[in-house]
């Protein structure tokens, strides 16, 4: 007699085995070390000697910590929107089966594959005071040029506007795949009925793609708190702390002044910080009708 | 099939033998110009850091066909980069490093102490100069080749001096000797010619500002580190030091918002009269004054930081060397390699000092090539006046991130002085508390 098929079985491991492993040694294990290590008075060298929660309570009453949680959070409560909305204005405008829409989603998509370097460079070019394109422009206009990178506020700002440039790629192709995932007939149902463009977009266009729009957020989110490599080689967190990110933060504990400890404990800390704001943001986002 | 394995082992110990080749792994900052100087080997042909360091390489290679030196450039100054390195065990062989990091490195048992290395090769340490050898020496070992030893100085565009009306009789920039003739000549400079007195590097930058801050303090007599595992930033000196910084800005006497590309690019295009950058530029800027029809053509020269405080005439400095990072895998033929780079490059420490670094080598201030470098005897005070921090300070290169954030702070008004102090002293001293 055969066994009924939900009943468990040791060798169905088997199956989810090579994904498991790959998962136990690169997220598990370097989670509970970084736990351990954030316990520990450490540099990259050596452990010397437990510590208890003292790095966390060095962490929690650092200013620049609270700053940097703050920079951050800003950051991502403005790009997150930003990146979602534009990519849904570019998924819509080149949803179209033309040779022209085909080539302008390759020179949209075509920012995501450079490097970090290459695009605050890139920025670097826009940005910097002097020969920089925006300074030409406002000499040319007559302004008082702005030091993007060294202006508090600006800073900030300016490595949103790179962050979303290089970014925008994956939320427009997410975003564009799950349009032409959309039934036609449902267009046409919709058509029959006399429904306005707005009323389709609306009604049929946003209901379908929800569970991606939900997905590019997520996904944004938790990328956008690990916001590091723009910012590190745009401002270096200038002026005043204003631009550093909770990354930068981290990095700056354990490997220049050589805190591992500090580092480990502050990393725990935005784990825990963006496990809530992706969770909330699902289950805020979620709790909606199903289609 | 016995005797293929035999004749495949055979071949390989010949081909091991036949190529009797030693690679060294160098890891170094100076920037990349290959495609410049990539195959030059004529090292007197080179200009500026990353032209001479690389020729000297190449040409070390030439010399040595038997060495490969595998060189690895890494932003400036590379130390987060190291130590991950190190943390991997996977460190170059030869790294460049200022003398100011070396206690951090040798605390943790990490460099190789040179004294066997160096007298293997003949070189005796006696030959280096004092601020060099005391740079390099920690617990009586010496733990770095002296390259160098470095300040941040007063490069001058003479052609705008003199449309300021700022030079003395026989051709030479009038320098100020106190805060004040500072500010007199600076609105001087700004009336005649439009434009700033100094080109600062004022964004994206903590080193410079720290630098200056305590090169001001020093000329107060100050040392903000007697003791090494504290600092005291809350006093009178600190405040004037840092009071002088800003309004500096608040004047209008510096340019503004460049970061350190920029900022040589400024004074090499005539953005003001004053360049506060350090030694390594020289030798590109007196070979740009060489040339015709630029901001600085026939009119470079260059000073140590004026005296602007009343105690003692000093600056800041600093120096790189060469480090061997401890690798207990290290052959033999590749210790002997390292220790002949090590002798070529104490050999050719002349050539190096023609980038505008002081020499760390006491012998090359007397050859007639050192003499006959543009601009030396102006700096030559800067062997004496240079000083140092307090060696047994750790993690100097994060206190100087620390205090040119918070002086980055204070100088664009975002952070009154005094608070801006005190949140570096407070930052410092926890990160001194948790070593």
């Amino acid at each position: 007699m055969a066994a009924p098929h939900r009943q468990s079985r040791l060798s169905n491991a088997l199956f989810a085995a090579p994904y498991l492993v790959v998962f136990i040694a690169l997220l598990v294990v370097p989670l509970i070390w970084g736990i351990y290590l954030s316990l520990q008075k450490a540099d990259l060298f050596g452990l010397y000697g437990f510590t208890g929660w003292t790095n966390y309570a060095r962490v929690l009453n650092d200013a620049l910590f609270w700053q940097s949680v703050r920079n951050t959070l800003l950051f991502v409560v403005v790009t997150v929107p930003i990146l979602v909305g534009i990519g849904l204005f570019l998924g819509l405008a080149l949803n179209a089966r033309t040779g022209g829409a085909a080539f302008m989603r390759g020179v949209y998509f075509s920012s995501t594959v450079l490097s970090v370097t290459i695009v605050t460079l890139i920025w670097r070019f826009v940005f910097i005071p002097g020969d920089g394109l925006l300074s030409l422009a406002f000499q040319a206009m007559g302004w008082q040029p702005i030091g993007f990178l060294s202006t508090e506020g600006w800073s900030l700002f300016s490595v949103g506007v790179a962050t979303v440039w290089w970014c925008i790629g994956l939320p427009m192709i997410l975003i564009l795949a799950a349009l032409q995932q959309i039934p036609g007939d449902l267009y046409e149902a919709a058509a029959l009925d006399n429904a306005s463009r707005w009323r389709t977009f609306t009604r049929v266009t946003l209901p379908q793609i929800r569970g991606t729009l939900i997905l590019v957020a997520t996904i944004q989110i938790v990328m956008q708190f690990q916001l590091f490599g723009q910012a590190q080689l745009m401002t270096n967190g200038g002026p005043n702390g204003t631009s550093r990110p909770m990354v930068l933060y981290i990095y700056r504990a354990a490997f220049e002044n050589w805190d591992v400890g500090q580092g480990a404990a502050a990393s725990e800390l935005l784990f825990l910080i963006i496990l809530v704001a992706a969770m909330g943001q699902y289950w805020v986002t979620s709790r909606g009708p199903r289609t | 099939m016995k005797k293929l394995l035999l004749t495949s082992a055979a071949v390989a110990c010949l081909a091991t033998g036949a190529s009797a080749q030693t690679t060294i792994e160098l890891q170094r900052f100076f920037g990349a110009c290959d495609s410049d100087y990539g195959d030059n080997t004529d090292v007197s042909a080179a200009v500026g850091e990353c032209g001479i360091i690389t020729s000297l390489i190449n040409d070390f290679q030439a010399q040595n066909p038997d060495i490969t030196v595998d060189v690895t450039t890494v932003e400036w100054p590379g130390y987060d980069q190291l130590n991950a390195q190190l943390a991997s065990r996977n460190a170059p062989d030869v790294v460049s490093m200022h003398y100011s990091v070396i206690s951090d490195y040798t605390s943790r048992n990490l460099l190789e102490p040179l004294g066997d290395i160096l007298s293997e090769q003949g070189i005796d340490t006696s030959t280096f100069t004092d601020a060099a050898l005391a740079g390099v020496t920690k617990d009586g070992q010496i733990y770095a080749l002296p390259f160098d030893n470095w300040t941040m100085l007063w490069h001058v565009n003479l052609n705008l001096m003199e449309e300021a009306g700022l030079l003395n009789d026989d051709g030479t920039p009038i320098v100020p000797g106190s805060t004040d003739e500072f500010f007199e000549q600076a609105a001087q400079f700004k009336e005649a010619t439009g434009k700033p007195y100094l080109v600062q590097i004022l964004a994206n930058e903590t080193a410079a500002y720290t630098r200056l801050f305590y090169t001001f303090l020093m000329q107060q007599g100050v040392d903000p580190f007697t003791d090494p595992n504290a600092v005291d930033l809350t006093t009178p000196e600190a405040t004037a030091a840092a009071e002088f910084l800003k309004r500096i800005y608040d004047e209008g006497a510096t340019t503004t918002d460049m970061d350190y590309p920029a900022a040589v690019a400024g004074f090499s295009g005539g953005d003001g009269g004053i360049g506060i950058n350090g030694t390594w530029l020289i030798g590109d800027y007196a070979a740009q004054s060489q040339e015709e029809g630029n901001a600085l053509s026939d009119g470079y020269t260059v000073y140590p930081l004026p005296q602007l405080f009343g105690a003692q005439d000093a600056t800041y400095a600093d120096g790189h060397g060469w480090a061997v990072p401890r690798d207990p895998r290290r052959s033999d033929e590749e210790v002997a390699a390292i220790g002949q780079l090590m002798a070529y490059l104490a050999e050719n420490d002349g050539e190096w000092a023609r980038t505008g670094h002081l020499p760390a080598v006491a012998s090359v201030f007397e050859t007639e090539e050192f003499q006959s470098l543009p601009h030396r005897d102006n700096i030559a005070e800067v062997a004496e006046t240079g000083q140092s921090l307090n060696p047994e300070v750790r993690r100097q290169f994060a206190i100087q991130d620390i205090i040119g954030e918070e002086l980055n702070s204070a100088v664009h008004g975002n952070k009154p002085v005094d608070e801006a102090l005190s949140t570096a002293q407070q930052r410092i001293n926890d990160l001194l508390a948790s070593l």
